[in-house]
């Protein structure tokens, strides 16, 4: 069903088709369209789905270049995929939007849209209209969405309870990673972190600092802010009551940015006088930061000896050469803004801390900012046997925080996990579909199967029995017992209130809304155009 | 229904996945035969009797090591799970400095130890888990055998810092070096805010110099540049009773910033030119003669001239020794060993700013290279410590300089965590015995694991045996036994050839360079276990 470029460039005639597309474009229609769509975003889901749940495995990601990388979250796998299937890049696309919102729940999302398309394949076998299964799903997504929002519970008012529920949230979120090791420690890591921010989603005020060496258990939250930079020499190790002023200025001489600006002597004494002069200037330019009032002042750039000197006889602690990333940071946790003109020291608000001072980690050696003025602030040093152990771990503790603050910020309901949400929204969606007549019941029951294979590759990862388990899972559900869902450890169903295994209602909900758009995106399609591609000259002129 | 439903799900499941598991059983053997390639290349060298390797580099130089370390990072690997290896060992050396060899291969062990558990049928996070457990026992078991030590008990910590040079191409040169870095780094060693001992190994400097032999290395009270005194014009090269100031700014003619042009119109201009050259300089000179200071360094500029002739010549005259060429970087160690402020401009040289020592001398070494000492300093401030490493060709002394910083990391581990534990593999045979015994106390394939991962310590004492010529079974059963029996301690006496116990025969080591071996190794060996796909990407 494939209609070419020039191949067909005959005249026109009876039974010849003309062809409209360019040269080089490429047309896929109806089933031919439809049935690699489908082979294109299952063979991603397939891809990833090994990695969902406790017992889930990692991917080794090889670049060309050589560098590996060790992950676990679906939504670095899948980005870093080439691929070249349209639908596939859908999915590529919802997973990235759930890593962008919530942060986590990036591998289910796909494998739910993936199992959605893997059902939907069937359904047009049996000359389903996409339109009608299209109309299914999303009667199907209502009930399950509705059940999913009934299921829902909120603690937010409880402060003890909610915090305990965040906890386990994050166990939930970390079971599944690198961290699972010691997931309790790095639960309630991630939900200090989070509960010092105080309402805010804004996680740049937490810092991730990776240092190879340690094993990760040694891994800890440092309230306050670290800085991998030294301090000038002769320069005091320790400042209590810190009045810090960030800066990014040239610290050398402010030169004259002219092209081709020169002076005109005609004597070496008067050079001596303009280097004089220069100096002068630059030291006037200290005077005017020492004048802020500052006892600390850190550079994103260079402070060369001169100007060192000038601090360390003041006793000003000069921290030069600070990345970009730390000291717009540094300016946020503490509480001020990055100057690079002193004249009006009063407009300025310098950054506040109790105290800064040297210390070592492993054999590094970092400056510890602690009490800044923006409470919130803190640190996560992250310790492990290798970068590629590190570089997970990151990612890991990144999604647990990015769901965690979500929770605790935003929407604070939760709903239980361990495919016990996904059961009860089956079980819903079973229910809807009895009422309905004529075709469209056979894709709600569709869209239920669906649903249940997300638990069933949960168990498939963990090597159980997994239409056996969610088999019985369904009965128990099917007679109102939504609490009841997988215990992977123990290989058998369980009471998941009982374990403690819940997540967060909003990505639940977002798995289900885009996964079900993506779905219905593919599904709706009956025609691939694919634009020719741009020609490139030969630069020899060669054929 | 129910049964179509679940059984064309799990059907279909199931099909796949057993084209995925294939799949990735390929990749994890895949992984573990290369990790064990790695583990198997650096075996050879480790112990007491262990053989060196010599590594060409891609550029034609050659090098010589038994540093587990500096092995397989030099070695180039590809594949990605025997780069994770290599990463391993880096963590264990930036961690404890030494144990960077026996990390690699308990890894590789271990690995091999959970083929055969996978193999059973059991799940890989399983077999993870399993680790882990028995990794907190291990510690447990390490812990309750290591002695606390404290750091006045120096025979103790100089005894770990030979059994960690005896492995080394330097071992005939132990009892020279061991006491040497003992006594630096216990000399750099400060408590810090919390009261914790805390070790700074960049307080400790290791210089090498080409010619004589590593018998005269020696430490210095003090401090050692490589950089030479400025013999132009007759300059002094040697200062009793020295003010030293480090020198930031430039003794040349003035340069500005923003670009400048001398035009000269006339004869007499130069002339005058010239005579204001002159002049600026001696004015400098006479400025840093006036503060009392007779020695200068002076650090390395990149935009002008440090020093022009005729300003050497000038402190020539006056007497006063210039070294150039101190890099930035070295400022800090120079002012914290000498008790000296750096200057950076010539307003801000004050008497106080000057370091002192009873002698700055520079002296010839053995095999014509030149060294400027600094002796007698009356350090104020912070402590350090130098090392003038010497050997007959590079590539010894390369060694001797790696050896060395593994003797180093070896007491500043000790400095940390203040416990010693028997060395010649007694430690793991140790950890074998209990976690066999341990693992009859767990039901389930939790038991199996424990059991594998200390079956798996013993290619420790095996390959120290098998290194050093003697009949690896044979020693590693009468370990067991020795063990079994309640003999902690008994471990492989290589010299001897048979098991003894070595804490009577003083081979010893911190307990942080075997516990940290092992939380790394399993960690590094979890975290391949876990993968079952290789994909490429961008």
């Amino acid at each position: 069903m494939q209609s070419g470029g020039g191949a067909q460039m005959a005249p026109f005639g009876m039974g010849v088709v003309p062809s409209v597309l360019s040269e080089g474009a490429h047309e896929e229609k109806g089933e031919t369209a439809q049935m690699s769509n489908f082979i294109g975003a299952i063979a991603v889901t397939d891809l990833v789905k090994t990695t969902l749940g406790p017992k889930g495995m990692d991917k080794i990601l090889q670049s060309q270049s050589g560098s590996i990388m060790v992950t676990n979250d679906g939504a670095t796998i899948l980005r870093s995929l080439l691929i070249d299937n349209p639908a596939a890049k859908v999915l590529i696309e919802i997973s990235k939007t759930q890593d962008d919102e919530i942060g986590d729940g990036t591998t289910s999302v796909c494998c739910f849209a993936g199992e959605l398309l893997r059902e939907a394949e069937k359904l047009l076998l049996l000359h389903l209209h996409p339109q009608t299964v299209v109309s299914g799903y999303r009667k199907a997504a209502r009930a399950a969405l509705a059940k999913l929002e009934a299921l829902a519970v909120d603690h937010k008012s409880d402060r003890e309870k909610f915090r305990a529920e965040l906890v386990k949230l994050a166990c939930t979120t970390l079971s599944s990673k690198v961290l699972a090791q010691s997931k309790q420690q790095f639960a309630e890591l991630a939900v200090d972190a989070v509960l010092r921010l105080e309402g805010s989603t804004n996680l740049d005020l937490v810092q991730i600092i990776k240092l190879p060496g340690g094993s990760m258990r040694d891994s800890w939250l440092e309230p306050g802010f670290l800085l991998q930079k030294k301090l000038g020499v002769g320069q005091p190790k320790v400042m209590k009551d810190a009045k810090i002023l960030v800066a990014n200025t040239a610290m050398d001489t402010d030169k004259v940015k002219i092209y081709g600006a020169r002076v005109r002597v005609d004597s070496l004494t008067r050079v001596a006088e303009i280097e004089k002069a220069e100096q002068a200037k630059m030291l006037a330019k200290c005077e005017r930061i020492a004048a802020h009032g500052c006892n600390v002042f850190v550079n994103r750039q260079l402070i060369y000896n001169r100007p060192e000197q000038f601090f360390s006889s003041k006793g000003i602690m000069a921290i030069e050469h600070a990345d970009f990333d730390g000291v717009e940071r540094l300016a946020l946790v503490t509480g001020t803004s990055i100057v690079s003109t002193f004249d009006d020291p009063g407009s300025v608000e310098l950054g506040r801390c109790d105290k800064i001072e040297e210390i070592m980690i492993g054999e590094q050696t970092v400056l510890r900012f602690s009490g800044c003025s923006a409470g919130a602030a803190c640190s996560v040093v992250l310790r492990g046997a290798n970068s590629q152990l590190l570089d997970e771990a990151e990612r890991s503790l990144h999604d647990a925080l990015c769901v965690l603050s979500q929770t605790a910020a935003v929407e604070s309901r939760m709903v239980l996990g361990a495919g016990c949400a996904e059961l009860a929204m089956a079980s819903a969606v079973d229910e809807a579909a009895a009422q309905e007549q004529g075709k469209i019941a056979l894709a709600m029951d569709a869209f239920a199967r669906a649903l249940r294979a997300l638990p069933g590759i949960i168990a498939d990862n963990a090597g159980l029995d997994a239409a056996e388990l969610v088999g019985t899972l369904k009965a128990h559900h099917a007679r109102g017992e939504h609490h009841m869902g997988l215990d992977i450890e123990k290989g058998v169903v369980g009471d998941v209130q009982a374990l403690g295994i819940t997540e967060s209602f909003k990505l639940k909900y977002a798995m289900v809304n885009s996964a079900v758009e993506a779905a219905e995106m593919v599904i709706r399609v009956d025609d691939v155009i694919k634009a020719a591609p741009r020609k490139r000259e030969d630069p020899y002129g060669r054929h | 229904m129910v049964g179509a439903i679940a059984g064309g799900a799990g059907g279909a499941g199931e099909s796949e996945a057993r084209g995925a598991s294939q799949k990735s059983k390929d990749v994890r053997l895949s992984n573990i035969t290369a990790a064990k390639g790695v583990a198997d290349a650096v075996r050879t060298s480790l112990g007491p009797r262990g053989m060196d390797k010599m590594i060409q580099v891609a550029n034609g130089d050659v090098l010589i090591t038994n540093d587990g370390a500096t092995i397989v990072e030099r070695m180039n690997v590809q594949h990605p799970a025997g780069k994770m290896l290599v990463e391993l060992s880096k963590a264990q050396d930036s961690e404890a400095g030494d144990g960077t060899t026996s990390v690699v291969v308990v890894a590789g062990a271990l690995l091999s130890a959970s083929l055969s558990l996978l193999n059973m049928g059991i799940h890989p996070t399983t077999i993870s888990e399993g680790y882990q457990l028995a990794l907190d026992k291990a510690l447990e078991v390490l812990q309750q055998m290591s002695t606390p030590v404290d750091l006045s008990q120096k025979d103790a910590i100089l005894q770990a810092a030979s059994t960690s040079l005896n492995s080394k191409v330097v071992s005939q040169y132990s009892s020279l070096l061991a006491p040497m870095a003992v006594d630096a780094v216990l000399k750099v060693a400060r408590k810090d805010g919390d009261g914790n001992d805390v070790v700074d190994l960049k307080d400790v400097r290791t210089v090498k110099k080409l010619g004589g032999t590593i018998d005269d290395t020696e430490l210095l009270e003090g401090l050692v540049l490589t950089q030479e005194a400025s013999s132009s014009a007759g300059g002094t090269t040697r200062v009793p009773n020295a003010k030293i100031a480090l020198l930031q700014f430039q003794l040349s003619p003035p340069k500005t910033d923003v670009e400048n042009n001398v035009i000269v119109q006339d004869y007499n201009a130069m002339d005058r030119i010239l005579k204001e050259e002159r002049q600026y300089l001696l004015g400098l000179v006479k400025r840093i003669k006036a503060s009392g200071a007779n020695v200068l360094l002076i650090q390395k500029s990149i935009l002008r001239d440090a020093v022009t002739d005729l300003s050497l010549h000038f402190l020539a005259k006056l007497k006063i020794m210039v070294v150039t060429d101190i890099e930035r970087d070295e400022i800090e160690f120079i002012s914290k060993s000498l008790g000296c402020s750096p200057v950076a401009s010539i307003d801000a040289l004050a008497p106080e700013k000057l370091g002192k020592a009873d002698l700055v001398e520079e002296v010839s070494l053995s095999g014509g290279e030149k060294v400027v000492r600094f002796t007698g300093v009356s350090t104020s401030t912070a402590p350090t410590a130098s090392i003038l490493v010497r050997g007959s060709n590079n590539l010894v002394l390369d060694e001797a300089e790696r050896s060395l910083h593994d003797a180093l990391c070896v007491v500043r581990s000790l400095v940390r965590k203040q416990f010693l534990i028997a060395g010649g593999s007694a430690p793991e045979i140790e950890v074998a015995v209990q976690l066999a015994q341990y693992s009859k106390t767990l039901a389930g394939m939790q038991s199996y694991c424990v059991r594998a991962f200390g079956d798996a310590l013993e290619v420790v004492p095996y390959t120290l045996s098998e290194n050093a010529g003697l009949f690896p079974v044979e020693i590693v059963t009468e370990l067991r036994r020795r063990h079994a029996e309640g003999e902690a301690n008994a471990g492989i006496n290589v010299k001897k050839g048979r098991v003894t116990d070595m804490v009577q025969e003083k081979v010893v080591m911190p307990l942080l360079v075997i516990s940290s071996a092992l939380r790394l190794a399993t960690e590094a060996v979890r975290l391949i276990l876990k993968i079952d796909d290789v994909v490429l990407t961008r």
